[in-house]
């Protein structure tokens, strides 16, 4: 089934290496994936946008008006999108950053301080590893949790076990947000 | 080769490499640098040369040399950047120099924006320099379609001894898609090519190269042979999908992302009744004519050119084979701004309601 995937922030937040972290992720378990960001010229601290349309079947149209699960990690973000997400869709706020009320009773609403629990983590660069974990926990039916397991140790095989605990004790403690929220 | 996720500007330059591509040289402009980015790091992996140069005026003479050299040799750009490469472009049909030149297009005109859009395709198939010549214009529609292209593209540029163009939106430039690779051409470097400067020990060829043509006569030779060659291209080299346009009685002309878009709210439309297709060129130059002059017009109530560029830039082509047939409407964006699935099927779907009472 085809589904789409909106996560916005602000440059330096991690919104670009999420989106493709989930893409590669979906395609290794055999799925289609397509990865489009959005940013203006700024390096850090404007506006980004990706979209991540998955797919068990080749996907013609990559653009989407709305989304089925949108993951907004600011406050900005939260206002300017919020609105493309579909009639019973997820929202996962990082509510470290997402003030405003929502005030949506359509959709599924899964809140999560994502910047807070990184730092009690032990580092704020992880906190959009924790809201994937809550995209896992909350169904959103985009990735599963073994699947994005197999990534993240690809992804830091390099690195000391340090850095993949971190990001695999980040992605449980979302995946627990994610179930609470259901 | 397995399936790899990659970036639309990512892909095409692998699909060059692995065409025979030895020298790119080229002057970074968004949403066009992944380009030169990776092959900055992968034209020396094999042995090739990747220069950035000190302008865009600079890259393409650097290409147009290499070119000279026997070398399979790409350079890529936006907008503002192709029209600063027009020059040796035009060099490149003047001379007879084979060239692949990639635009990932945006916004314009002038700078214009960063943001993806199809504001080129009149430069691109009318006149990418001066002095008249035409370069064969592909626009892939999907990062595959860009693969298999640009791997190919070489193909033509050395038969005709013409540049080649790649025209694709920044937005197919920045996606990620699955695409699978092409096995690796080897470059031949024997230094058989007729354009090749080089020359190995016991050569005899008498390779050389004319620019500028004198008398007048030889270069009206030149115009002539030219104008066969495009004529030929219109014969034999037109590439084109026709989607569900057997019974259609609305045809959306749509080509690179605005395409798949497209393609998407017809299969929508279709599940609602609607007849409608679409002519989806993938040569822009040599314009699929064909795909017009064959349709029933009894049948056919109108076209619909679907662009990212206002004001619709290929529906002069299309008005010149559809000759009044049928209308021609319009649904475009631009500036940056994309399109969307609902936005499409909504647009369609209300010139199609309107052109049914």
């Amino acid at each position: 089934m085809k589904k789409s995937l909106v996560i916005s922030g602000s440059g330096g937040q991690g919104v670009m290496s999420a989106g493709i972290m989930i893409a590669r992720t979906a395609v290794s378990a055999g799925k289609y994936a397509t990865f489009l960001p959005e940013y203006g010229p700024e390096q850090r601290g404007g506006s980004a946008k990706c979209t991540v349309v998955v797919n068990d079947e080749e996907i013609i149209s990559p653009l989407m008006a709305k989304c089925d699960t949108l993951i907004t990690m600011n406050e900005q973000s939260f206002k300017k999108f919020g609105a493309s997400l579909k009639a019973g869709g997820i929202l996962i706020a990082n509510t470290s950053r997402v003030l405003s009320e929502i005030t949506r009773e359509d959709i599924t609403v899964v809140r999560v301080p994502a910047d807070d629990l990184a730092v009690e983590l032990g580092n704020i660069k992880c906190a959009n590893i924790i809201l994937i974990g809550a995209l896992i926990g909350a169904d959103a039916g985009i990735i599963t949790e073994e699947a994005m397991l197999n990534s993240l140790e690809a992804k830091f095989a390099s690195k000391k076990q340090e850095v993949l605990d971190l990001n695999k004790a980040a992605l449980a403690k979302g995946i627990e947000y994610g179930k609470n929220a259901k | 080769m397995a399936k790899v996720l990659m970036k639309g500007c990512e892909a095409i330059a692998e699909a060059a490499v692995r065409a025979g591509c030895r020298f790119f040289a080229g002057y970074p402009i968004t949403p066009q640098n992944e380009i030169p980015e990776y092959l900055s790091w992968r034209l020396p992996e094999v042995g090739g040369v990747f220069v950035q140069g000190e302008s865009e005026v600079a890259s393409v003479n650097m290409v147009y040399g290499a070119a000279a050299s026997g070398c399979r040799a790409m350079t890529s750009s936006s907008g503002p950047g192709i029209s600063l490469k027009a020059e040796g472009i035009s060099y490149l049909a003047g001379t007879g120099l084979p060239a692949v030149i990639v635009n990932i297009s945006r916004g314009g005109p002038g700078l214009g924006s960063i943001q993806p859009a199809q504001q080129d395709y009149l430069q691109a198939t009318k006149a990418l320099g001066h002095g008249g010549f035409r370069a064969m214009v592909f626009a892939p529609s999907t990062l595959q379609e860009a693969v298999d292209l640009t791997y190919n593209a070489w193909e033509y540029a050395e038969r005709d001894r013409n540049p080649v163009m790649i025209l694709m939106d920044g937005c197919l430039g920045a996606i990620m898609e699955l695409v699978e690779f092409p096995e690796m051409k080897e470059p031949d470097r024997k230094g058989t090519k007729a354009w090749d400067l080089n020359r190995n020990e016991g050569d005899t060829r008498n390779a050389r190269l004319l620019t500028p043509y004198f008398p007048e006569a030889i270069l009206e030779l030149k115009n002539n042979s030219q104008k066969k060659m495009f004529e030929r291209w219109a014969q034999n080299d037109v590439q084109v999908e026709e989607f569900m346009v057997e019974d259609a009685e609305y045809i959306i002309v749509a080509y690179g992302i605005s395409a798949r878009v497209s393609k998407e709210a017809i299969l929508r439309l279709r599940e609602e009744g609607y007849k409608v297709g679409m002519i989806r060129p993938i040569t822009l130059y040599p314009f699929p004519k064909e795909s017009f002059n064959k349709l029933n017009y009894d049948q056919v109530k109108g076209f619909i050119d679907v662009e990212l560029a206002i004001p619709a830039q290929m529906h002069d082509d299309i008005a010149l084979e559809v000759k009044d047939r049928a209308p021609i409407y319009e649904y475009c964006r631009s500036g940056g701004l994309l399109f969307d699935d609902d936005g499409v099927y909504a647009a369609v779907r209300k010139i199609l309601d309107g052109g049914a009472k």
